[in-house]
């Protein structure tokens, strides 16, 4: 029992859930903006996870300087959904439900071009890559080095992301697009170029997680669709487009994951999660931090 | 509608038979695999072993058919990683595209749906990646298993070697997917006879993403040996996440995992030591065909073959290639040369019995400064199980 | 439903879909053993896509969790494979089935739009490691089943639940009970206030839509002598319905038919004569479907038949 009060506990759960934050945070981004439903989040990971193990083995460039470029390229390859197959869907006026069954279909086809695209350029051979593997100790706390590296730098993600969001004009204009389409509009908010940054925020970011997922997994091109379903739980858990309740229910997720495991077994993990999750949604069926939604 | 749309449907099959003629001949030899789907990350050892063979028979001048040779084309299809797909596959392969040779798919529930296929048709097909007891409930004569990899036999065989290295007690830790789940119902008992104290048996769900809680647990149990009953994702996770715990446990078994070329490169020194279940390696003088496979296999991928899986799908070639040099392409001489000849493969000889290799034993690998050694049985073992 | 259609009697559709289900399972054992087991997966997504729309089509309320149904149904026979015999097990599968959905729906059918997607994933996947907990605290992770029917006696069955489906889609469609339904869709709580029994017929659909996938479940894991608890529950199975149900079209009979259809016609084209591109082709088209035909081919069936009327006036 006195393992629980153990730093090693706590270590091992902020990496899970900074992780669990970042990966939900950049699909939050896209769904509280526009509604898309994006099911091929999970594979912008396994892109940026194959990025970054191709930066590191051919070039040999550390994969956490990769990132930025990764991160660049799923930006860019946001913005080329947005005007190829959204930008149409978004401006019809169609109501929103629609607009969400359609992004859930599209979504669903980029999914599964992007993942058989990858596999038949790289193989479906898993691949994995040693960097930062070094255990260092602080007190009783062993720690992976890569581990510190996805702990430091999703945090730094998440803390610059919300200073974006609270403190520029631009943050604030998402965050009014998110709560009100019409008014956001109204007001004078620039609608399409507020959607293609979040989409560019949003893809970047997912790649990002993957470069950092990829330090310590191993990557193949069907890697994406537990953590497409991870990020839905997280988000939906703390409420669609509340970007600090997906934040919050990230940690949530992976504190009961490691501390309900100690407590009880291993083999009772994925209960606990999906058993709370559900839980969550039939007390709250707005999720954690949701409003009401307008109709 | 309907009437219009059954008739598109029967068209539409028209159309999709196929027409291409083939050179007179080619012999066709087909296969199902996991192309996409939950066991994708599997099928590439296995199709690239198929391939090997294959463009090796074409370079020697193709396939020695009762004296006569064939060049060899392979002919597959993706079963989506679902084991009704595969059997649907077979039936096409050998109705529609009536191909002359039949490998095998990847794994156990494809082996079992597509023996009852291979029965039906009464035409023989040398299996290799099935490992668990229900393979002896398929009825003999058409299929055949050169694996040694079944959990009543690996359970005893584990329990001896930590027996025979004086281990006394064991943390078990084990996935629920069904080859771990076999295999642990085999090992408990096998441990118990050999007096081996279990301090710890835990089960983990496929999906785990953090293993610290049962790993810390693991580590204050503090046996003399470690048995991770792992599928390859939660094999690297144990790894890291062991490590960064500091278990030293002297003595570490995982089931399937190290013997993925990507393993290696993963955790590099790390790995040393680890124990884990495999047949065959290179490194046995004794099999003289084994050193060219690895050397062609790593010439022509620039990886390590898996040393499971890759193997056992270029033995069933190695298998099949002797019985045909043998017997043509006739399905009763063929059932009968392979059901009794004895076969040199590069993991030395193999016989069946019913549908079971019965020379081959259930083996143990550890990596060794960086190569695969076979420690356990004694009878094959390439170098001597050594701590952690 | 048009208002024309409202009038007409029911008989030709009753007829069509009878004659067409007989015509493709006749022709498909005439064809051989392929063509069977492809008419079975055919009938299978029908069924498994019309009771998905006699709940989700009707209401808006989309269920990513369908496959809990097909599982349960899938479970139970299996695990009670040679105890019980199958006339009995299968229908068992499926009032399994329907009686766990009854147990979940007044709870369940509180949240409402993505939330609702998500959370019926979720709860499919929450009975997935439950039974597997189960399976692995017995010692059984995996079961063997020798001696199932053959692929035609499967074939019948399912293509009789696919009729059944098809029809009682087809008559809610234009009953009282499917009208409220549709009032649901447009306008819950407008609808409430002018006293339709709103969660009354929504507990009701959703039970009823659990039924038949229930027993498709326990008629499909007969078609493989092995069964796992991650096969019968595979996610997959309820994406898949989702997909054909939007490409058919909602709000008719007809639309998961094509949906259907057009699916398994578009992969026997495309898998066995480009199998390294054949899920690359079948996205693309996905895509191109959606853009262009955003109602289904119920849409397009619809759009044409208008234009087709204003030339003809």
């Amino acid at each position: 029992m006195e393992s629980l009060l153990s730093g090693q506990l706590l270590f091992a759960a902020l990496v899970l859930g900074g992780l669990y934050a970042l990966i939900a945070l950049g699909l939050n981004l896209v769904y509280g903006t526009m509604r898309l439903l994006n099911i091929a989040h999970g594979d912008l990971l396994m892109i940026g996870g194959y990025g970054a193990f191709w930066c590191f083995t051919l070039t040999g460039i550390s994969p956490l300087l990769g990132l930025p470029i990764i991160a660049a390229i799923t930006a860019g390859i946001g913005i080329a959904l947005y005007f190829l197959l959204f930008r149409n869907q978004l401006s019809s006026g169609k109501p929103i439900p629609q607009i969400e069954a359609n992004s859930l279909l599209l979504f669903f086809g980029v999914s599964v071009v992007t993942q058989n695209v990858i596999a038949l350029a790289f193989s479906a051979t898993p691949r994995a890559y040693r960097y930062l593997d070094d255990v260092y100790h602080i007190g009783q706390v062993a720690m992976t080095g890569n581990r510190i590296a996805t702990l430091l730098i999703s945090l730094a993600c998440l803390i610059s992301i919300i200073l974006i969001l609270n403190r520029t004009m631009f943050g604030m204009s998402i965050k009014a697009l998110i709560q009100n389409r019409d008014a956001a509009r109204v007001v004078g908010i620039n609608v399409e170029r507020v959607q293609l940054t979040s989409i560019a925020l949003g893809f970047g970011v997912a790649s990002v997680a993957g470069g950092l997922v990829s330090m310590a997994e191993q990557i193949s091109p069907f890697m994406g669709f537990p953590f497409t379903i991870a990020s839905f739980v997280v988000i939906i858990m703390g409420g669609l487009g509340n970007v600090f309740g997906g934040i919050l229910a990230g940690f949530l997720l992976a504190f009961i994951e490691i501390y309900a495991v100690a407590l009880t077994s291993a083999n009772m993990r994925s209960i606990l999660l999906y058993g709370i999750f559900v839980a969550v949604l039939i007390l709250r069926p707005q999720g954690l931090l949701g409003k009401a939604r307008q109709s | 509608m309907l009437k219009k749309i059954a008739q598109g449907l029967a068209l539409a099959a028209a159309l999709s038979l196929p027409t291409a003629v083939q050179a007179a001949d080619t012999l066709k030899i087909g296969y199902s695999i996991a192309k996409t789907g939950l066991f994708s990350q599997a099928a590439p050892s296995q199709v690239n072993a198929y391939d090997l063979w294959a463009e090796q028979v074409n370079a020697a001048g193709g396939l020695d058919v009762a004296g006569v040779k064939h060049p060899i084309e392979l002919v597959w299809y993706d079963d989506e990683s679902d084991p009704v797909k595969s059997a649907q596959i077979y039936e096409r392969l050998i109705s529609d595209d009536k191909v002359d040779l039949l490998l095998a798919p990847w794994g156990t529930p494809h082996h079992l749906n597509v023996a009852g296929v291979v029965e039906q048709h009464g035409f023989p097909m040398v299996g290799n990646t099935a490992g668990s007891v229900a393979i002896r409930e398929v009825e003999p004569g058409n299929i055949w298993f050169p694996t040694a990899v079944l959990p009543d036999r690996i359970g005893p065989a584990l329990a001896d070697m930590l027996a025979a290295h004086g281990v006394k007690s064991v943390s078990i830790i084990a996935n629920v997917l069904p080859f771990s789940q076999e295999n642990l119902q085999f090992l408990v008992p096998a441990l118990e006879k050999a007096n081996i104290e279990i301090k710890m048996n835990e089960s983990y769900p496929p999906d785990i993403k953090d293993m610290t809680p049962l790993l810390t647990q693991m580590k204050s149990a503090d046996a003399d040996a470690v048995i991770a009953l792992t599928y390859p994702s939660d094999a690297f996770l144990y790894t890291g996440q062991a490590k960064e715990l500091g278990i030293k446990t002297p003595y570490q078994f995982l089931l399937i995992g190290p013997t993925i070329a990507a393993y290696k490169d993963a955790f590099g020194p790390v790995a040393d030591g680890i124990i884990t279940l495999g047949h065959w390696t290179p490194k046995q003088k004794d099999w003289p065909r084994a050193q060219p496979f690895f050397d062609a296999y790593v010439a022509k991928y620039g990886s390590a073959p898996d040393y499971l899986d890759s193997a056992l799908a270029y033995m069933s070639c190695e298998i099949l290639q002797q019985a045909v040099a043998k017997a043509g392409l006739d399905h009763d001489k063929l059932r009968e040369v392979i059901s009794n000849d004895t076969f040199d493969t590069i993991n030395g000889p193999v016989k069946f019995k019913g549908v079971e290799n019965i020379i081959t034993p259930s083996a143990f690998l550890q990596i060794q400064k960086g190569d695969m050694e076979l420690v356990w049985p004694k009878s094959i073992a390439t170098a001597d199980l050594i701590k952690r | 439903m048009t208002k024309a259609s409202m009038t007409h009697t029911p008989i030709p559709a009753i007829a069509a879909t009878l004659i067409g289900a007989i015509l493709i399972v006749s022709l498909s054992i005439f064809m051989g053993s392929y063509w069977t087991v492809v008419a079975l997966n055919l009938f299978m997504w029908i069924a498994l896509t019309q009771s998905w729309s006699l709940f989700s089509g009707m209401t808006g309320y989309i269920s990513l969790g369908h496959v809990v149904a097909y599982g349960i149904g899938a479970y139970l026979v299996a695990t009670t494979f040679k105890i019980i015999p199958l006339w009995l097990s299968i229908p068992l599968g499926g009032l399994a089935a329907g009686v766990f959905a009854l147990i979940v729906a007044i709870p369940v059918l509180r949240v409402r739009g993505p939330y609702f997607v998500i959370l019926t994933f979720g709860l499919a996947e929450l009975v997935k490691f439950i039974l597997l907990y189960t399976e692995t605290t017995f010692g059984k992770s995996s079961r063997l089943l020798f001696g199932a029917p053959k692929t035609e006696t499967l074939l019948y069955w399912v293509a009789a639940l696919a009729v059944v489906a098809t029809l009682i889609t087809y008559f809610v469609g234009r009953s009282r009970f499917g009208k409220g339904l549709a009032a649901v869709r447009e306008d819950e709580t407008a609808a409430e206030t002018v006293g339709v029994p709103v969660t009354r017929l929504k507990v009701l659909a959703f039970a009823a839509s659990a039924v038949i996938p229930g027993m498709v479940g326990g008629l499909m894991t007969m078609r493989s002598t092995y069964f796992d608890v991650l096969q019968v529950f595979n996610p997959t199975i309820s994406f898949s319905i989702v997909t054909m149900a939007i490409i058919g079209g909602a709000g008719d009979a007809r639309g998961p038919i094509l949906g259907a259809l057009f699916m398994l016609g578009l992969a026997e084209l495309l898998w066995s004569t480009a199998p390294q591109l054949y899920f690359i082709l079948l996205g693309l088209f996905l895509i191109g479907f959606v853009l262009f035909a955003p109602n289904g081919m119920i849409g397009l069936i619809k759009r044409r038949k208008r234009s087709s009327a204003g030339v003809a006036s």
